[in-house]
C-alpha cells in the first residue's frame, strides 16, 4: 500500500503505550502545540502506524511488551528506508549503550513538563531538515 | 553363607522357575542377605514384582517370550539384555526406541552395582546384586545410601505417625502400664518446658548434643545419629551422632535411603528388623550366627515442616537372643517414645537462633517481592495522578475549564486506584472474620456492574447482567463479597479489552439449592489464561508487568472467597475466553436475622 506523504512542515509524534491515560495526556499536550498524534496501545499496531506515516517522533513505553528494551525498539529505531524517526524511549534500561543509541531514554515516573519540551526539541531537530543520527 | 542358602532354598515352593516374579517381597525382605541377584520394580505397573536373575543372558522387554517382561506402552518389545558377567550383570540397551536409563542418564551398556535404579519407559527398578561386591565409602562416618545390600533386607516392622507419637504426651500416668514409659515420659515433659526456655539461647550444636544425651539415656541404642534436612539442597546433613560404651565407635553407620525418604515422605516413624518376626529360631541359620539389628527411623515434624531426621540402631548378638529368649530389643514403645522426642526436638530446633534466621530470610525474600510489585503499583498511579495534574495546570494557565475537567478526571480515577490498592492490601494481610448479615446478592452484585459500565464503555467492552431469580436472602459479608466481584469483574473487562475484536462481559447469579451453594458468574471473551499463569493466578508475589489492576485482585478475591468457606473456580480456554465462578455456601438467615439490612 502507498504509504501517503505527510505535508513537511507538519510534525507528527506516534506515542505506544498501554496506558490509556499517558496517551490521551501527551495526544492532548502535543495537539496543541500543532502536532500530529498517531496512538497506539501494543507493539505491532505502533510498528505498522510507523511504516506507514513515519512520524517524526515515537514515544515508546517499554512495558507495552515483555520483550527486552533492545528487542521492542530496534524494530522501531529504523522502520523503513526513509530517515530514522528520533526515538523518546520511557522507563528504565539496564545496559543503556543499544537503546540510546537509538534515542533517548526518561525514567519512569517522569514530569510531563520536561518530556513534552524534549518531544518539542526533537521535533525542531527533525524538520528543520538535519540529517537524522545514523 | 552356604548354611544359609539352604535355609533359603528350603522356604522355596517347588515349582520355581528362573526369573519367576515374586509378588510378594515382603517375605523375601525377612530373610537377610539376598544370594541371587534381582531387579524390584518400584514404580510402574509392574510395581511390587521381584525378578530374580539366574542364566547368561537374560533378555527384558515388553513382549511375552521375555524373562524379565514389563508391561509398559513405552517399553520395547525387546528392550535390553541383561548379560551376566564374574561380578554382577551387564545391562545392554537393544536399540529400544525410548532408551533404557541407569540412575538417570541413558545407557548403551552399563555394569550393574547394588543400588542402581534401572528405568525403561515409565518403569523404575532397583537392582540388587550378589553380596560380594565392595561398598563405597561415600561421606565419612554416617551413610545414607540405597547400596548396602543389608539395609534392603530391613523390614519396616511398625511405622506410627506423628499424631500417635504426640498422643504419648497426652497419656495420663495411670494410663501407661509401663513404669519405664511413665518416667520416660515425665522426663520428656520437663525437656519440652525447658527446651522451649532454653531454646532460644542454645546455639544449635549444643542442642542437639543434649537431645542425644536424653535419647541414650531413655531408649538404650548402641548407635544414634541425627541429621538436618538442608531444604535448598534437598540433603541430609548428620549433625550429631554418638555410640554407646563398649560398642565399636568407628564403624560407619549406614541408613537405607530407602527407609530414610520413607519416613520424610510419609512423614512416619520406623523400626526396622532384619529379623524374622517368627520367634522359632532354627540354630543352624545365619541370623543366630550373625545376631540382629533392629533400627528407629523417625522424622523431626516442627511446627513449620521436617527439620531432619532421627537414626538409633541397636544390634543384640545371638548369646543375648538366646538368654532374653529370642525378645527383640526396640518395641513399639521405643518407637512412641522416640516420636515424642524428634517431635520435641524439633521444636527446641525451630526456636534456635540458627533456624529462625533461616526461616527470616526467606520470610524477607518474600516481603521484597511484595514491596516490589506494591512499588510498580504505587509508580503507575503516580504517573497517573502526574499527568491528570499536568492537565489541570495547561487548563488553569489557559482558562480552559474542558481541559480542567479532563485532567481531574483523570486524577480521580487514580484516587480510587490508590483506595483499591490499599483495601486489597489490607484485606490480603489480616486475619479477618467475614462482617455477616443477611443481605441481597442480587443488589451487591449489580451494584458492582453499575460501578465498572463506565470503565466497561472506556474499554469498548459490552457489560451483561442477569441476576438469577428468584433469589432468596442469604447471610454473607456484602462488602467483601462486593470487594471480591469487584476485582474478578475488573479483570474480565481488562480481559475482554484485549481481545481482537470487541469484547464482552456476561455476569449471572444462581442459587443451587442441591448443592447448597450461592454463585457469582463472570464470563469475558477475553485471550484465555494461559497454562503457565493458572499456577500462579491467586498467587500474589507474581510478578505483574503488564497488569492494569493492583495485582492483588484475585488473591484478594480468594481470600474473602475462603474466608466464607466457598471458592473461586476457574475455566478458561483460548477461543472462548475466561470463566470465573464465585462459589459460597447459602446460608438462609435464621428467624431472628429475617430483615436485611437497609443500603447504605
Amino acid at each position: 500500500m502507498e504509504a501517503p506523504t505527510l505535508v513537511s512542515h507538519e510534525r507528527s509524534v506516534l506515542i505506544v503505550d498501554s496506558s490509556s491515560e499517558s496517551r490521551e495526556v501527551l495526544a492532548t499536550a502535543l495537539e496543541r502545540r500543532g502536532c500530529r498524534i498517531l496512538t497506539a496501545s501494543r507493539p505491532d499496531q505502533g510498528l505498522e502506524l510507523a511504516q506507514r506515516h513515519q512520524p517524526d517522533v515515537i514515544v515508546l513505553d517499554l512495558e507495552v511488551s515483555n520483550q527486552s528494551p533492545e528487542e521492542l525498539c530496534s524494530p522501531f529505531a529504523r522502520p523503513s528506508d526513509l530517515p530514522s524517526p528520533r526515538l523518546v524511549v520511557l522507563g528504565s534500561v539496564r545496559n543503556s549503550a543499544d537503546v540510546s543509541a537509538a534515542g533517548e531514554i526518561v525514567a519512569k515516573p517522569y514530569h510531563y513538563a520536561p518530556l513534552i519540551r524534549k518531544i518539542e526539541e526533537l521535533l525542531e531537530a527533525a524538520t528543520s531538515g538535519q540529517a537524522s543520527p545514523a | 553363607m552356604r548354611g544359609y542358602t539352604a535355609y533359603w532354598d528350603a522356604l522355596e515352593t517347588p515349582s520355581r522357575a528362573p526369573c519367576r516374579p515374586s509378588r510378594h517381597p515382603g517375605t523375601r525382605l525377612i530373610l537377610g542377605v539376598f544370594i541371587v541377584p534381582s531387579l524390584f520394580v518400584i514404580r510402574g505397573n509392574d510395581q511390587g514384582t521381584r525378578f530374580e536373575l539366574e542364566g547368561d543372558t537374560i533378555p527384558l522387554g515388553r513382549d511375552s517370550s521375555n524373562k524379565v517382561q514389563i508391561h509398559d506402552t513405552e517399553v520395547s518389545r525387546q528392550h535390553a539384555e541383561l548379560q551376566r558377567t564374574d561380578q554382577s550383570y551387564l545391562l545392554v540397551d537393544l536399540n529400544s526406541s525410548n532408551g533404557t536409563f541407569v540412575n538417570g542418564q541413558r545407557i548403551q551398556r552399563h555394569h550393574l552395582t547394588t543400588g542402581d535404579q534401572v528405568q525403561v519407559g515409565s518403569t523404575l527398578m532397583l537392582y540388587t546384586g550378589p553380596p560380594e561386591e565392595t561398598l563405597e565409602d561415600l561421606t565419612g562416618k554416617v551413610d545414607i545410601t540405597s547400596r548396602h545390600p543389608v539395609e534392603d533386607s530391613s523390614r519396616i516392622v511398625r511405622s506410627v505417625t506423628h499424631q500417635e507419637g504426640a498422643r504419648l504426651l497426652g497419656l495420663r500416668a495411670e494410663q501407661s502400664e509401663n513404669s519405664w514409659l511413665a518416667r520416660a515420659r515425665s522426663n520428656l515433659e520437663v525437656l519440652y518446658r525447658t527446651a522451649l526456655a532454653v531454646g532460644q539461647t542454645l546455639d544449635i550444636d549444643q542442642l542437639l548434643q543434649r537431645i542425644m544425651d536424653h535419647i541414650f539415656e531413655w531408649v538404650e541404642p548402641d548407635r544414634g545419629c541425627i541429621m538436618l534436612l538442608d531444604k535448598e539442597k534437598r540433603t541430609l546433613t548428620p549433625k550429631v551422632r554418638r555410640t554407646t560404651k563398649g560398642k565399636r565407635a568407628d564403624e560407619k553407620i549406614t541408613i537405607s535411603k530407602t527407609i530414610v525418604d520413607y519416613v520424610l515422605e510419609q512423614n512416619q516413624g520406623v523400626i526396622t528388623s532384619d529379623a524374622r518376626k517368627d520367634q522359632r529360631w532354627d540354630p543352624a541359620a545365619s541370623i543366630l550366627q550373625q545376631g540382629i539389628r533392629e533400627a528407629i527411623c523417625v522424622p523431626m515434624q516442627g511446627r513449620y515442616e521436617t527439620v531432619g531426621v532421627i537414626y538409633i540402631d541397636t544390634s543384640t548378638s545371638p548369646q543375648q537372643i538366646i538368654q532374653q529368649g529370642g525378645a527383640t530389643k526396640f518395641s513399639e514403645d521405643h518407637l512412641n517414645l522416640m516420636m515424642a522426642i524428634a517431635h520435641q526436638a524439633a521444636l527446641a530446633i525451630e526456636d534456635t537462633r540458627y533456624y529462625s534466621a533461616m526461616v527470616q530470610a526467606e520470610r524477607l525474600a518474600a516481603i521484597g517481592q511484595t514491596m516490589a510489585t506494591v512499588a510498580h503499583h504505587i509508580k503507575n498511579i503516580l504517573q497517573g495522578i502526574r499527568g491528570g495534574s499536568y492537565l489541570i495546570e495547561m487548563g488553569l494557565a489557559e482558562h480552559d475549564e474542558a481541559l480542567v475537567s479532563k485532567g481531574w478526571r483523570i486524577v480521580d480515577k487514580n484516587q480510587s486506584k490508590i483506595t483499591n490498592l490499599m483495601m486489597d492490601m489490607l484485606t490480603f494481610s489480616k486475619e479477618r472474620e467475614p462482617d455477616l448479615s443477611p443481605s441481597d446478592i442480587n443488589r451487591i452484585v449489580g451494584d458492582v456492574v453499575e460501578l465498572m459500565q463506565s470503565r466497561a464503555a472506556e474499554c469498548e467492552v459490552a457489560l451483561h447482567w442477569h441476576p438469577g431469580e428468584p433469589m432468596p436472602i442469604f447471610v454473607f459479608d456484602p462488602e467483601g463479597i462486593h470487594r471480591a466481584v469487584l476485582n474478578v469483574v475488573t479483570n474480565a473487562i481488562d480481559a475482554a479489552a484485549d481481545s481482537q475484536e470487541s469484547g464482552s462481559v456476561t455476569v449471572r447469579t444462581e442459587y443451587a439449592p442441591d448443592a447448597g451453594v450461592l454463585r457469582v458468574i463472570v464470563e469475558d471473551t477475553g485471550p484465555g489464561i494461559p497454562p503457565e499463569a493458572m499456577e500462579t493466578l491467586f498467587s500474589p508475589f507474581v510478578s505483574t508487568k503488564k497488569s492494569r489492576g493492583t495485582g492483588l485482585g484475585l488473591p484478594v478475591s480468594q481470600k474473602i472467597l475462603h474466608e466464607h468457606g466457598g471458592r473461586i473456580l476457574v475455566e478458561s480456554s483460548p477461543e472462548r475466553g475466561s470463566r470465573f465462578t464465585l462459589e459460597l455456601p447459602a446460608v438462609l438467615p435464621s428467624v431472628t436475622q429475617q430483615h436485611p439490612a437497609p443500603p447504605a
